[in-house]
């Protein structure tokens, strides 16, 4: 029983860690293409930002379900 | 977190109830159906601040829907507006210090940290794409013609069908489940002004993660009753 509680937080960990990369991916590209098309054209600012908030929210979503999993296993 | 589960027997089935969700999901709804009684009591050609407000608010649902349904479009906006201002409601409801009413188990929070409630939204979301996708082209929704592609795709809009919903429901579940942990544990850690900060972003992300359910809502009901499906 102790074994397996320990491999439950062990994987635990796993899950929100590898998660938590494709998520900071995500939200590294979508700040890069708002620089990118901010610095292009600056009038567009308000709107992209809007845009890049949508994106970032759902990628960010994906470390979020690792979080969950990581909570289920947690959560034994 | 810990639901308060009442748990009774109906014709034969028991059935449990998670209370604190449903008080909350009522004291939002009750919020919601109050604010927008009085905002249209007294209309008036010329508005008002609230009835300017509330125009304001309107003209958001509608250019959404401009931008992403081109033709007919209007008719989804009662959905798509009742779901948005109920998770936003919802989504700041944890914000207001009811933790302070004991309950006999868990805690009175926002109703979006039960997963219950959000996968009920999820599947009204399902049926009312189906059905509007059904109504606008009949049985040619689930097939174009016999041909290899048009089956294959088929079985995944099938797949769909079910992950869809399920990453709605999780999505805005997770979002608000994750805040209530981060707060706690900045609570733990200092109990004074650690949290701050975190609850001010918790605000953001109620408001986010309401427009991003209502944008997916409006991405695919414009999917299914888009030519291009």
């Amino acid at each position: 029983m102790e074994q397996s509680l320990q491999l439950a937080q062990l994987g635990a960990g796993i899950a929100i860690g590898f998660g938590a990369i494709g998520a900071g991916l995500g939200i590294g590209f979508a700040t890069k293409g708002l620089m990118d098309a901010v610095s292009r054209q600056p009038e567009v600012a308000g709107k992209a930002f809007g845009f890049f908030l949508l994106g970032a929210a759902l990628s960010e979503a994906c470390a979020l379900y690792a979080f969950v999993v990581a909570f289920m296993l947690l959560g034994k | 977190m810990e639901h308060w589960i009442y748990t009774t027997t109906i014709l034969g089935h028991s059935f449990s109830f998670n209370l604190d969700t449903i008080f909350t999901m009522w004291f939002a709804m009750i919020c919601l159906i109050v604010f927008a009684f009085i905002a249209t009591r007294r209309l008036s050609v010329v508005p008002g601040k609230l009835q300017a407000f509330c125009e304001k608010i309107m003209g958001f649902f509608w250019g959404t829907m401009d931008t992403m349904i081109p033709e007919r479009n209007k008719q989804h906006v009662p959905l798509v507006a009742s779901l948005f201002l109920f998770i936003l409601f919802a989504n700041l409801m944890g914000q207001l210090p009811l933790r302070i009413i004991h309950i006999k188990q868990g805690e009175l929070a926002s109703p979006t940290n039960d997963i219950n409630l959000t996968a009920a939204m999820a599947v009204i979301v399902l049926i009312y794409y189906l059905g509007a996708g059904i109504m606008k082209k009949g049985p040619k929704f689930f097939l174009h013609d016999f041909s290899f592609t048009s089956i294959v795709m088929a079985l995944v809009e099938l797949l769909e069908m079910v992950t869809r919903p399920l990453s709605l429901a999780i999505r805005l579940f997770a979002n608000v489940f994750a805040g209530e942990i981060l707060i706690s544990i900045a609570l733990g850690a200092c109990a004074y002004f650690a949290p701050l900060p975190i609850m001010l972003f918790e605000i953001l992300v109620a408001f986010i993660q309401a427009t991003v359910f209502m944008m997916l809502t409006i991405a695919y009901i414009g999917s299914a009753t888009g030519e291009e499906h």
